[in-house]
């Protein structure tokens, strides 16, 4: 018989885990809508902003650690100038290129960022400082819990979101950034500058990303290497949601969250699960929670290959 | 011959100075694709100007041009020049153009698909990336105008219908407060009566919000209907120009574009009629 508490308890805990995902998935989808590139670094851009946290709060790499609040905020503000940064020199160059060009490019700078982290740290994670650390467990309803750092991170992802959205909603400059992904040449007749559009597009999406890996970090005590695989699951997340729909984003990361929520608790090594009618009983190894959203892009990409909010492209050959 | 005609253009008063003015202008695509050759024509202050022709006579070329827009196709005017106002604006780029005023509304209804019809006239609000807060009062223009659109402001512009789409962009055009608007093709694709409504809004607008156009359609009759003089283009160049009513009474035009004379006859037939240049 299922255990009502223990399940209601780790879909909760999916939830939360979507919404840290969301921030890095709608990362990535807002600058596939704008500038059409697949940004396959999200996951190392993640990392560094987990590890920035690291770098400027704690005195590991810089003689003197600065406080835990402002690690944070170094951290997001770098992440603003690495965005502008990294739209002036690498990627207006390859406006108008091919694809794959862009793609691998974006594939080199994953390696790079990763290259520097391990440089400074190795591949062992780093704990967070004192401040960003939340012991505990906060009592929910119906018997279930949550773990405080995984409440404070949830919370804050969710705030993020919110006024996110509130901006592509709300304000001239958001609706501007969702029509210029729409028709460039039809928001240029507006006044609209393309070259300040990306720019907005790129710092945007790596702030949002940092923060989404700065959270993951808080909700797991600390930075840690495998951050980094955040940026295979959330291309799950944002193919089920549809490449540039960033509300597609949001939702395609709860899934991913929930599904690998219940597959690592459900699924795990030893736990033997019956084939649901039969008698057949299936073992999975350790790590299979993380195989479950890929197993989903898959699934995506050959039934519904825009997901769910994606526009539809009709290409001829 | 360059340096003196703009002496003569700065000379001329600021009332009567044209509002776009071309010179004998060329527009090369891509450096090597010759689209318009020595085409001159110029449009005063309040005056609609229809630019006629067929299709890929190069008159969407020439709004594109005087937009700045056809600067980020590729396409450069090499020769001739451009002035608004008696200012030199030649390869101007599409930002410059809309501070000094101009607003082009693009061929085919460009809206902003997945945006509401709402979020379609803010994005009007927008220039230069000054604006960032907006409130109903702004939208009080394109409501005068079109008053249909104020009870779709919800509706994804996408599902608007044709007729819905065209009263948004050139609502959307007018938030944005333009002196000199340029419409390409507004006509196409509509049912004759809506084309009726919307010229017939058009020459109001013309009128209360002292806006220039210059409108290219293929649509003759009911583009002459409207404007105050006429070019019509075809291969590039500008083979008659008039003042619109005078354009409308002339036999190539009722044969080729309305269709109203009986005699069958070859466009080539008229191709003596070369244009005067208006500079000398």
């Amino acid at each position: 018989m299922v255990n009502w508490v223990t399940l209601i308890d780790i879909s909760l805990s999916g939830l939360g885990l979507g919404a840290l995902y969301a921030l890095v998935a709608m990362g990535f989808s807002l600058i596939y809508k704008v500038t059409g590139v697949l940004n396959f670094a999200q996951g190392q851009i993640a990392m560094v902003g987990a590890y920035g946290v690291v770098i400027f709060g704690t005195a590991t790499v810089l003689p003197a650690a600065i406080p835990a609040w402002a690690a944070v905020l170094v951290t997001v503000l770098l992440g603003v100038v690495l965005g502008l940064a990294l739209e002036r020199v690498v990627f207006r160059q390859f406006i108008g290129e091919p694809v794959l060009s862009v793609i691998i490019v974006t594939l080199a700078l994953g390696s790079i960022l990763e290259g520097v982290i391990f440089f400074l740290y190795g591949q062992n994670a780093q704990a967070y400082p004192e401040a960003l650390t939340f012991g505990g467990q906060l009592s929910l309803p119906l018997g279930t819990s949550i773990q405080a750092a995984y409440a404070v991170a949830v919370a804050i992802a969710l705030v993020v979101v919110a006024v996110l959205m509130l901006f592509f909603r709300r304000t001239v400059t958001g609706s501007i950034l969702r029509a210029s992904a729409s028709d460039e040449q039809a928001a240029m007749v507006l006044g609209v500058s393309i070259e300040r559009t990306i720019a907005l597009a790129w710092t945007l999406s790596i702030a949002i990303t940092a923060i989404g890996g700065i959270l993951l970090a808080t909700s797991s005590g600390g930075a840690a290497v495998s951050i980094e695989n955040t940026g295979i699951i959330i291309f799950a997340a944002v193919v089920l949601g549809g490449l540039d729909s960033i509300p597609g984003a949001f939702i395609g990361s709860i899934v991913v969250g929930v599904l690998q929520e219940l597959g690592s608790y459900y699924l795990v090594g030893g736990t033997a699960v019956y084939v649901p009618f039969t008698d057949i009983q299936a073992n999975f190894g350790a790590g299979f929670g993380e195989i479950l959203p890929l197993v989903l892009l898959l699934v995506v990409i050959l039934v519904k290959p825009y997901g769910l909010f994606g526009t539809e492209r009709i290409e001829r050959l | 011959m360059a340096t003196n005609e703009q002496a003569t253009a700065t000379a001329v008063d600021d009332g009567d100075r044209p509002v776009v003015e071309l010179d004998n202008v060329e527009i090369v695509y891509d450096r090597h694709f010759l689209a318009v050759q020595g085409v001159s024509l110029s449009a005063s202050e309040g005056d609609i100007v229809a630019l006629l022709g067929p299709n890929g006579a190069g008159k969407s070329t020439i709004l594109k041009m005087i937009s700045g827009i056809g600067r980020s196709e590729r396409g450069e005017v090499t020769r001739g020049r451009v002035f608004l106002r008696g200012e030199d604006v030649t390869n101007d780029g599409a930002n410059e153009m809309v501070e000094r005023g101009i607003t082009h509304i693009l061929e085919g209804r460009r809206v902003f698909e997945d945006l509401t019809v709402e979020e379609n006239l803010r994005c009007g609000l927008y220039r230069q990336g000054r604006r960032f807060q907006f409130d109903e009062d702004d939208y009080q223009i394109a409501f005068e105008y079109f008053p249909q659109l104020e009870d779709i402001m919800d509706l994804k512009a996408g599902y608007a219908s044709g007729g819905q789409q065209q009263m948004l962009v050139i609502a959307r055009a007018l938030i944005h407060r333009p002196n000199l608007l340029l419409l390409d093709e507004p006509s196409l694709g509509l049912a004759p009566k809506l084309v009726r409504d919307i010229f017939e809004t058009l020459v109001e607008i013309n009128e209360r919000e002292d806006i220039t156009m210059l409108i290219a359609d293929q649509n003759a009759k009911r583009t002459l209907e409207i404007a105050d003089y006429g070019y019509v283009m075809e291969n590039g160049q500008i083979e008659l120009h008039d003042p619109a009513d005078v354009l409308v009474e002339r036999e190539e035009i009722k044969e080729f574009y309305l269709g109203t004379s009986s005699e069958d006859s070859r466009y080539t037939d008229i191709r003596h009629y070369k244009i005067r240049k208006r500079w000398t």
